[in-house]
């Protein structure tokens, strides 16, 4: 097969876009899985979601600058991670457990954490300076397979989400605590007959989104970097997945982050990447008015 | 309420507001918060129009401001469109926009209608910045910067002569609050609260959900887009800094402590916060800090604003 110059260079770009799309996709898929999982459970809308993708980021930040990356990422996740469940607990129990009592109580919470979003995206600010940062890489270095070049750091996020996930998926079938979950998914009414901890159930669902949006948020924040305004972006990211895929829909959350990775990845190629939003904005509009319980949503 | 009460509350609210100037009439700045109250209170009122009474979760009433005042703003730089005649095309422009994006999604249930609301939000900003944007007119990152002021029969009302475009502001403020208010009090208020109580019920005798909402969607984004039209007018320059989600929290600040759905606590909302807001300006990086907790704290301490204060226990749990 004869190939001239420009097609090999257009399929070298794409192979860059695709792959580009597979790695974003996977921590997309992680994030997706995380907010359908709090928004099925709990019927807590959380807008403050992308924020705490950039917590994740700036722990992991912190950790480096005062321990000087003793043990690599390996010492930041065994650290980030507890603390974002802690997080997560300790907000879900102060914030929106008091709200549940009252009527419209999920329009509050989404003001409620809309206003913490805020809070939290300017005090990022006001604290780590309105500059970007970044994290050492994960793992340098590359493999080579002919002309195409893949980064370790690449297939590293890769492993690392999708090993996320199985991980989740796990918890959420042999655990006591991912069955209860289960079951308040199912039938909060026929749950809490059985005797299962509902509040608890709702805490805990709330940290353990937290602690997948968190470690997403290290995992991309070491490809591109940490930048304190962006929450906005990602939850709105993680909603539109989270729509397209079906709510609820663990399944579909994944499939729907390849999709929205790869689409995210050709729209940023062919027209610039201030059109992504613009395309994620089209797809969710269509989504809704063509099938608005989402690629696998049930009815 | 009763709409007495409702019209009494709102009556002294802008008296008060409209005795001011003998007073402050000298102190530019304060005169210029002022202005900014009763731009405010009429699109706080808009969205609790919308949250309060008709129960849309929409997140997009600050995007329909900015779309407002760039229409408005577009039209009198780029076309010549003398001032009034603008700003009213820029309210109708809303408005249709606002259909648009009514169509699809008010038939849906309301987190997406809240995805769906701040996702023209968060689409507008890089709408405005691209390329499109700039075609359009809009200055791009830059903004608009040399917006003309409103001018009707050849007086100007600009930030130069502020006591007239006060009283001037005012009236706009009072008519566009009066008209919610006879919406609150009309057969469609008593739909919404039908709509309220029990949908299936409501729709069962009849009443149309859908035409409904749409039509109050229509109508506040037109007062909006007016109001942003205007305030465009007034302060002479844009920019998508407008976008960011501090004036979003502001807004939705001025709707907790006034009380959702309670009606004219919006306006009053809208005069504390943003005068609390000016106040707070001293703290330099941690205003918009300090407004986020007070957003979290206002939700879960004052659960209807401070109408909710005033009101007896019963009326504030019906």
């Amino acid at each position: 097969m004869n190939l001239s110059e420009d097609t090999i260079l257009l399929l070298l770009e794409l192979t860059d876009v695709i792959i580009s799309g597979l790695t974003n996709g996977s921590v997309y898929a992680l994030m997706a899985v995380g907010l359908t999982l709090v928004y099925g459970v709990t019927k807590a809308f959380n807008f403050a979601y992308g924020s705490f993708f950039n917590l994740g980021g700036y722990c992991a930040w912190l950790m480096i600058l005062a321990t000087g990356f003793v043990g690599g990422y390996f010492s930041i996740f065994i650290a980030v991670i507890p603390l974002m469940f802690a997080v997560g607990y300790g907000l879900e129990k102060a914030m929106v457990a008091p709200l549940r009592k009252r009527a419209d109580w999920e329009n509050k919470v989404m003001m409620l954490t809309l206003g913490l979003s805020l809070f939290m995206d300017n005090l990022y600010v006001a604290v780590f300076g309105g500059r970007v940062k970044s994290l050492p890489t994960i793992l340098d270095g590359a493999l080579t397979i002919g002309e195409v070049i893949l980064n370790y750091q690449d297939i590293m996020i890769f492993f690392m989400s999708i090993s996320g996930i199985l991980f989740f998926g796990w918890i959420l079938n042999n655990t006591r605590t991912g069955m209860a979950v289960q079951a308040v998914a199912q039938n909060p009414e026929g749950a809490k007959i059985v005797g299962i901890p509902e509040k608890h159930i709702f805490a805990s669902t709330f940290a353990i989104s937290t602690v997948m949006v968190g470690f997403s948020g290290i995992l991309l924040s070491q490809k591109y970097f940490i930048s304190p305004m962006s929450g906005g972006g990602i939850m709105i990211k993680s909603w539109v997945i989270t729509a397209f895929g079906g709510m609820g829909s663990i399944r579909g959350g994944l499939y729907a982050a390849f999709i929205i990775g790869m689409l995210e990845a050709f729209v940023g190629w062919q027209f610039g990447m201030s059109y992504t939003m613009i395309a994620l904005f089209v797809l969710l509009l269509t989504t809704l008015v063509v099938r608005p319980q989402g690629l696998m949503g049930k009815g | 309420m009763s709409s007495k009460r409702m019209a009494t509350i709102m009556g002294v609210t802008y008296g008060i507001a409209a005795i001011m100037p003998f007073f402050v009439g000298d102190i530019r700045f304060i005169m210029h918060i002022l202005i900014m109250c009763l731009i405010w209170a009429v699109v706080a009122s808009c969205w609790d129009l919308i949250m309060g009474f008709a129960g849309i979760f929409s997140f997009g009433q600050v995007a329909f401001f900015v779309i407002g005042a760039y229409t408005s703003a577009i039209l009198s730089v780029q076309w010549n469109v003398p001032s009034v005649v603008a700003i009213l095309l820029a309210g109708v422009f809303t408005a249709g926009m606002g259909v648009i994006v009514g169509l699809p999604c008010l038939k849906l249930a309301g987190p997406y209608v809240a995805l769906v609301t701040f996702g023209v939000h968060m689409t507008l900003m890089p709408v405005l910045r691209g390329e499109i944007g700039i075609a359009l007119g809009s200055g791009g990152s830059q903004g608009i910067l040399t917006i003309p002021p409103v001018n009707i029969l050849g007086y100007t009302f600009s930030s130069a002569n502020q006591i007239p475009t006060f009283y001037f502001t005012l009236f706009l403020s009072v008519v566009c609050t009066v008209i919610i208010l006879a919406v609150i009090k009309s057969y469609w208020g008593t739909a919404f609260l039908a709509l309220k109580d029990s949908e299936e019920f409501a729709m069962s005798l009849g009443v149309s959900a859908f035409k409904y909402k749409l039509m109050v969607f229509a109508l506040t984004s037109f007062l909006t887009g007016v109001m942003g039209a205007f305030y465009g007018h007034y302060i002479g320059m844009l920019s998508t800094r407008m976008l960011e989600l501090d004036l979003f929290c502001t807004l939705m600040v001025m709707l907790v402590v006034g009380g959702i759905g309670r009606f004219p606590g919006a306006i009053l909302g809208a005069f504390i916060t943003v005068t609390a807001n000016e106040l707070l300006a001293p703290l330099g990086a941690y205003r918009a800090v300090t407004l986020g907790a007070l957003v979290v704290l206002l939700v879960l301490l004052l659960p209807n604003g401070v109408m909710g204060l005033w009101l007896k226990r019963s009326d504030a749990e019906a």
